[in-house]
């Protein structure tokens, strides 16, 4: 909620560096100082990544049993599952439905919510404040209140099982626009009125000035967007009602019900979790300024 | 300074002079405002289809009775009746709580420690916050997947319990313990984003105040508790809020790893109002159950506010 809140990238202070330069015996005694200190981050970080270990663990397991293996550490490691996996008629299937309704749903919220952001960045019109207010207040009613309407809404536009319609309920989204409305209002209003002079039109002014201008702020939106999708799940699930229309999370969920080898099923997991663990390594720091905007006042 | 504010009304006359003629149009009839109602359009009718009409039907249809040929009759306060005569709805509510009062505390103590304890310049510390923060990303229905396993009868947490010679326990079969297993679950699956948030206010204190409370004497532990947490205190509450906000709606942990069970010792509001609107397929009820969560919102946003109020 507080996503909405003022986003002036606060200044992160950095604590002094410690210098490479300092003598040994200073270094040894700041090293068996710190070694408790590892000791303890260490322990975190492995209870912290063991259910990732174990997934990818009983992903390699041969076999076809249900039942678990025995050891932590697996002597014989087999690609089966990933075989069975992948050539299953479904997994490849749902893996490309998450992909279109992630990166759709993207592109176009990025897109909506620049647009709608920058108007009520740098523009007045009549209704600006009550439009406004209405999208924040909208912030406060639960989700899954919304839920069951959304459904026949959804229904009555014959949207069910389709892509589009369950791309098309899910892109208004709020705290897009907000984040996008702060970061517009810190572009300089000399870029638009020379833009203006210059004899652009409105809708060059937004393509060509202000768009360029939010790249950080849409890596950020972006990630988190996408990341939302791909491992949304209720609404994918109430929507979607043929197999073939699944995406991944409803889809992993179905395989646990039909009672698939749980290697199988652990490789669809691995596999539906590699673009999270790529866009995660590449646009880190999107996302921990994301996070950060979103806790500071 | 008499001069200063004399020479301001005359400068407003000389810029008023200076409007150009065009200024007498209405501003909301101008160019620039026509294009952003075109800016703001499409935005507009997604949110008003998807948001603001949901949750206008969402109400109405607690009052009304949803058939599945599309006709909406009104029913008046029935749903509300039956609501509150129902002892599922109050387990419901009960458990909601209780889920509520355990997973909120365990997670925000979880990231408040864990965030301390990265608060410092190491080596490594990036890559030891970037495991942190993985399950973070990671979605619940995958979370759940494998926390069925590691909670399961020959999983790891129990192989390490009969280890050290305890008893086995059947953490998501069991009334008891099926709550905390599911608050762990989201506890591991949350502390990462909060962590960062925390990190995010403890690295915005200024390092003085700890210099002088080192000179003044005081160990690790007083610092902590006089300086870090009085100072941490929006960013804390900021994540409060959101714990609490997140424990009250969660949905796809449980519904991958109890399915509300066993004996709906896990049957949460939103699991009610989504067996009641899917399951059962009567929407109107349904709806009744997602006032009250509606309800349980507004009145934690107030009590929120109230608290905020008397902080500032």
């Amino acid at each position: 909620m507080s996503i909405t809140r003022d986003l002036s990238p606060a200044p992160a202070p950095t604590p002094p560096r410690m210098s490479g330069s300092m003598p040994l015996s200073r270094r040894l005694t700041r090293a068996r100082r710190l070694a408790p200190m590892h000791v303890l981050l260490i322990a975190v970080a492995v209870v912290t990544a063991f259910p990732f270990y174990a997934m990818v663990m009983i992903a390699f397991q041969p076999g076809q049993a249900i039942v678990l293996p025995d050891s932590m550490f697996p002597d014989r490691l087999s690609v089966a599952a990933f075989e069975d996996a992948l050539n299953s008629q479904n997994i490849p299937q749902w893996a490309l439905n998450s992909a279109i309704y992630s990166v759709v749903s993207v592109v176009i919220v990025l897109l909506l919510a620049s647009m709608a952001g920058y108007a009520f960045a740098k523009k007045r019109f009549a209704g600006r404040e009550v439009i406004f207010w209405v999208f924040l207040a909208m912030l406060m009613i639960p989700y899954h209140l919304t839920i069951i309407p959304q459904y026949l809404i959804v229904g009555g536009l014959n949207g069910l099982d389709t892509m589009w319609g369950m791309i098309a309920a899910t892109i208004a989204n709020a705290q897009a626009m907000f984040l996008m409305r702060q970061f517009i209002y810190s572009i300089p209003d000399e870029m638009l009125d020379a833009a203006k002079i210059d004899g652009a039109g409105e809708f060059r002014i937004y393509w060509s000035i202000v768009l360029p201008q939010t790249k950080p702020i849409m890596a950020t939106l972006g990630t988190f967007v996408f990341l939302w999708h791909w491992n949304d799940f209720l609404w994918p699930m109430i929507s979607q009602q043929s197999p073939e229309n699944y995406v991944l999370t409803v889809g992993l969920n179905t395989l646990q019900e039909q009672q698939v080898p749980l290697a199988t099923m652990m490789a669809a997991a691995v596999v539906s979790f590699i673009p999270t663990l790529i866009i995660f390594i590449v646009l880190q720091r999107y996302f921990v300024r994301g996070v950060m905007m979103s806790g500071m006042k | 300074m008499a001069v200063a504010t004399g020479s301001a009304p005359v400068d407003q006359t000389a810029q008023d002079a200076r409007q150009p003629p065009t200024r007498k149009r209405r501003w909301w009839r101008s160019k620039s405002a026509i294009a952003a109602y075109i800016f703001i359009a499409p935005y507009v009718v997604f949110f008003v289809v998807f948001r603001i009409l949901p949750a206008i039907f969402g109400i109405g249809l607690s009052f009304g009775e949803y058939s599945l040929t599309g006709a909406l009759t009104f029913v008046g306060l029935d749903h509300y009746a039956r609501l509150f005569a129902d002892p599922n709805f109050w387990g419901a509510l009960w458990v909601t709580l209780k889920y509520a009062a355990i997973a909120m505390p365990m997670t925000v103590v979880l990231s408040l420690a864990i965030a301390q304890l990265c608060n410092r310049m190491m080596r490594g510390m990036a890559f030891y916050r970037s495991i942190f923060f993985l399950p973070a990303v990671t979605s619940p229905v995958l979370s759940g997947l494998i926390f069925v396993w590691i909670f399961s009868e020959s999983g790891p947490i129990n192989r390490l319990l009969s280890a050290v010679g305890l008893e086995p326990i059947s953490w998501l079969q069991d009334s008891f313990w099926v709550l905390p297993a599911l608050a762990l679950v989201s506890a591991w699956m949350n502390f990462g984003y909060n962590m960062l948030i925390l990190l995010a206010g403890m690295l915005a204190i200024p390092q003085e105040y700890y210099e002088a409370a080192a000179i003044d004497g005081a160990n690790g532990w007083q610092r902590f508790w006089r300086i870090t947490l009085p100072s941490l205190r929006p960013a804390l509450f900021f994540v409060l809020v959101l714990e609490t906000v997140k424990s009250f709606q969660t949905f796809d942990t449980i519904f991958v790893m109890t399915g509300g069970g066993p004996v709906r010792a896990s049957y949460t509001l939103t699991f009610m109002l989504y067996d009641q609107g899917f399951g059962y397929f009567d929407f109107g009820y349904a709806s009744a159950v997602g006032v009250v969560l509606l309800i349980i919102a507004l009145v934690f946003s107030l009590i929120q506010r109230r608290l905020v109020g008397r902080d500032d």
